[in-house]
């Protein structure tokens, strides 16, 4: 009897030892992702999204947002900011990358100047690439919320220059903070 | 007690004068970085951020117009946050004028902030700015400047002004100008805190200094201050061994091309230099080297030497006596000498002369016959003499002074003049002059040999002269040299072995025939 009962238990452990095996030596496996660690790349969507931010300025008609949208503080004290964690630093550029995906999209849907789509297209493209630079430096993505809350590290815009503004200094401030200190890049140059 | 005291307020006043110093340099800081940017910035309130956390703000003010300090108010506030107030000193310039300042120590970077200013209840300046914009930092410290072993470059390196997370963001500009001179160069430098400067003049004294500011991606603001001039001297230059050793080749090639050329051509290039003086010494045997130029003298010791022609003869010396007996017709039956061409009457004739001759000769003694001649000579002129170089085919008349006598022979010479009136009879076209000696020889010897153009050696045994007898030659030349050996009069005894020949163009004297021949002085 006791001898049925260890069977399968030998079968499990034995399989689980051959997966683990299997999962180690897994050919074609593609290496993780090398870290970006070079931020001109960061500098170029600045610049890109500056072009978009003076573009929206000039802009007289077709050019507004239908809706408020919610986008992340910019405001970096860099005592506080010094005091944070990684893990909280990458939480915030995280989300409010994510928030300003959504609002940018939003933009991009109610704008109807066809100069500043090729703006927006490019400006949500570059958040997204963002999104693959914080994942080659092993950041955790961000898993939003079922229900928007309305954080301290939030507020509502309604103008879309202003949108863009934040957009530009979210880049130009938080996120670069977060890439510059990503301990990835530390790793390798150290 | 006391010594604690002491030592307590010692510290203090250290603390004290620490502070005190600090404060007069910080505000001999803003009192620069404000001239600077009250020339630069056209807004109000002019507003710079030195480092991470502290922000400055400030405006200028007539003194005449301005109230007191208190008049005036600062207000900032943060996009999405309430305002705030920030508290304002009154500085005095020097040019009277008035500061009010605003400093802040901690700051909120990448959001907006609008400023306002009022005085006395009234809005006079506005402004809304970003603060990480506005940077405007110190120069950089510690500018070293030094040589970095290679010719005409200079290491620049310096400190970054100390702010983290922007170090990466910072440009520099670096100015270096030679010490004397106003013209400068500047180099910019981004990230990065030294540089190599090129194409410098070596051994020259360059003054460098740098500034910085942020590069205007995700910071911005105004250039610093330049640091102060740092002076260092290139190294002097030296010669670049590859252009001295390529330098030396090409001579060297050049140098053996001009060799190689002056030696295949230095025979043209002696005769073009040191052309050669004709020297006739080769033609005057002992001229030069034992007479010493003299020519007199030289012709008085020598017979001739080895190369005698005509040329050198007949302008110095007139035919002697003897020469002109051998014109003289000795018999008057025989017709006298005359220069015609001649056919062969003239051959019968000087056979019959011949055979008159040889009767003559038999009957006179030879003294006797010497001495008419001589009279002769003096009677009629010496054609000889007068001729010309070329055309003289004088013959020749060899005197035997030997005292045999010649009877016996005489037929031999008489058989053997025989062949000579036939060489006479063929040459006698040529000239006539030379006709007319041979006819004239012919009468006044019998044991004569003639010679025309050629001439001849004549073995002259039979003359049977008394006393001593002269041998002598004349010397018939159509341009034709002869060689000639002196001979003496004491050597009469060979006459007798000489042989005949007889040349046409040449004259060679064997040598052992030479006794016969002699040249007359």
């Amino acid at each position: 009897m006791n001898t049925v009962h260890q069977e399968p238990m030998l079968d499990g452990g034995l399989f689980a030892l051959l997966l683990i095996v299997l999962e180690w030596t897994r050919p074609g496996l593609p290496s993780p992702l090398r870290p970006i660690c070079d931020l001109r790349v960061l500098n170029h969507f600045i610049k890109e999204a500056r072009d978009a931010e003076s573009a929206m300025r000039s802009c007289r008609e077709g050019c507004s947002l239908s809706e408020s949208v919610t986008v992340p503080q910019t405001r970096v004290d860099f005592d506080i900011w010094e005091k944070k964690n990684a893990l909280d630093q990458a939480q915030e550029v995280q989300s409010g990358l994510w928030l300003l995906h959504q609002a940018l999209s939003s933009l991009r849907a109610s704008v109807t100047n066809t100069a500043l789509h090729s703006h927006l297209d490019n400006s949500i493209r570059n958040l997204l690439s963002i999104n693959a630079v914080l994942r080659s430096l092993n950041i955790q993505e961000y898993t939003p919320p079922a229900s928007v809350v309305a954080g301290d590290e939030t507020w509502q815009v309604s103008s879309a220059t202003d949108l863009l503004q934040v957009y530009v200094n979210f880049l130009r401030g938080k996120v670069r903070l977060l890439l510059l200190d990503a301990q990835a890049c530390h790793q390798d140059v150290s | 007690m006391t010594y604690d005291h002491l030592r307590q307020l010692l510290v203090l006043s250290l603390l004290f004068c620490i502070q005190t110093a600090s404060i007069v340099q910080g505000a001999q800081d803003l009192e620069r970085k404000a001239s600077m940017l009250l020339r630069e910035e056209p807004e109000n309130p002019k507003c710079f951020a030195e480092g991470r956390k502290d922000f400055t703000c400030f405006w200028e003010e007539d003194e005449e117009t301005t109230g007191s300090v208190d008049q005036y108010s600062f207000t900032y506030t943060y996009q999405n946050e309430n305002s705030s107030k920030c508290p304002l000193r009154a500085l005095h310039t020097a040019d009277g004028k008035r500061l009010y300042v605003c400093h802040l120590n901690r700051t909120q970077m990448f959001v907006q902030m609008d400023i306002q200013v009022h005085r006395q209840g009234l809005l006079i300046h506005n402004r809304s700015l970003l603060i990480e914009l506005v940077f405007l930092l110190n120069p950089p410290a510690n500018v070293t400047v030094s040589n970095n072993g290679e010719q005409g470059q200079l290491r620049v390196s310096w400190v970054p002004p100390p702010l983290k997370y922007m170090d990466d963001s910072m440009m520099y500009e670096v100015s270096y100008a030679p010490a004397d001179s106003q013209t400068e160069q500047v180099e910019v430098v981004r990230a990065s805190s030294e540089l190599i400067l090129r194409g410098l003049q070596p051994g020259t004294q360059y003054s460098v200094r740098v500034r910085v500011k942020l590069d205007g991606i995700s910071y911005n603001g105004y250039w610093s201050a330049w640091s102060d001039p740092v002076l260092t001297n290139t190294l002097p230059a030296d010669l670049d061994p590859l252009i001295v050793s390529l330098s030396l080749i090409i001579s060297l090639i050049l140098i053996v091309l001009s060799l190689t050329v002056l030696l295949s051509h230095r025979s043209f290039l002696i005769k073009k230099i040191w052309p050669a003086i004709p020297n006739p010494e080769s033609k005057f045997q002992g001229l030069f080297t034992v007479y010493g130029g003299d020519f007199q003298e030289w012709l008085g010791q020598t017979n001739g030497g080895l190369w005698l022609t005509p040329v050198f003869f007949y302008p110095e010396e007139s035919p002697s006596p003897l020469e002109v007996l051998s014109e003289l017709s000795l018999s008057p039956s025989l017709p006298s000498p005359q220069e015609e061409e001649g056919g062969l009457d003239e051959e019968k004739r000087l056979g019959q002369v011949d055979s008159a001759l040889m009767g003559q000769w038999r009957g006179m003694p030879h003294d006797q016959w010497l001495m008419d001649q001589l009279q002769t000579l003096h009677r009629q002129p010496a054609p000889c003499s007068q001729s010309s170089l070329l055309e003289s085919q004088d013959a020749y008349v060899t005197l035997n002074a030997n005292n045999h006598s010649g009877d016996e022979h005489l037929d031999d010479i008489l058989e053997e003049t025989a062949p000579l009136e036939v060489l006479f009879a063929s040459m006698r076209n040529v000239s006539s002059e030379s006709h007319s000696d041979m006819g004239s020889l012919q009468q006044s010897s019998g044991s004569g040999r003639l010679s025309s153009e050629s001439s001849f050696e004549y073995p002259n045994h039979t003359w049977p002269p008394k006393g001593h007898g002269y041998t002598y030659m004349v010397v018939a030349d159509s341009g034709v040299s002869m060689d000639y050996s002196p001979m003496s009069s004491s050597r009469v005894d060979d006459i007798g072995k000489v042989v005949i020949y007889a040349n046409e163009y040449k004259n060679e004297i064997p040598a052992h025939r030479r006794p016969l021949l002699t040249s007359y002085m």
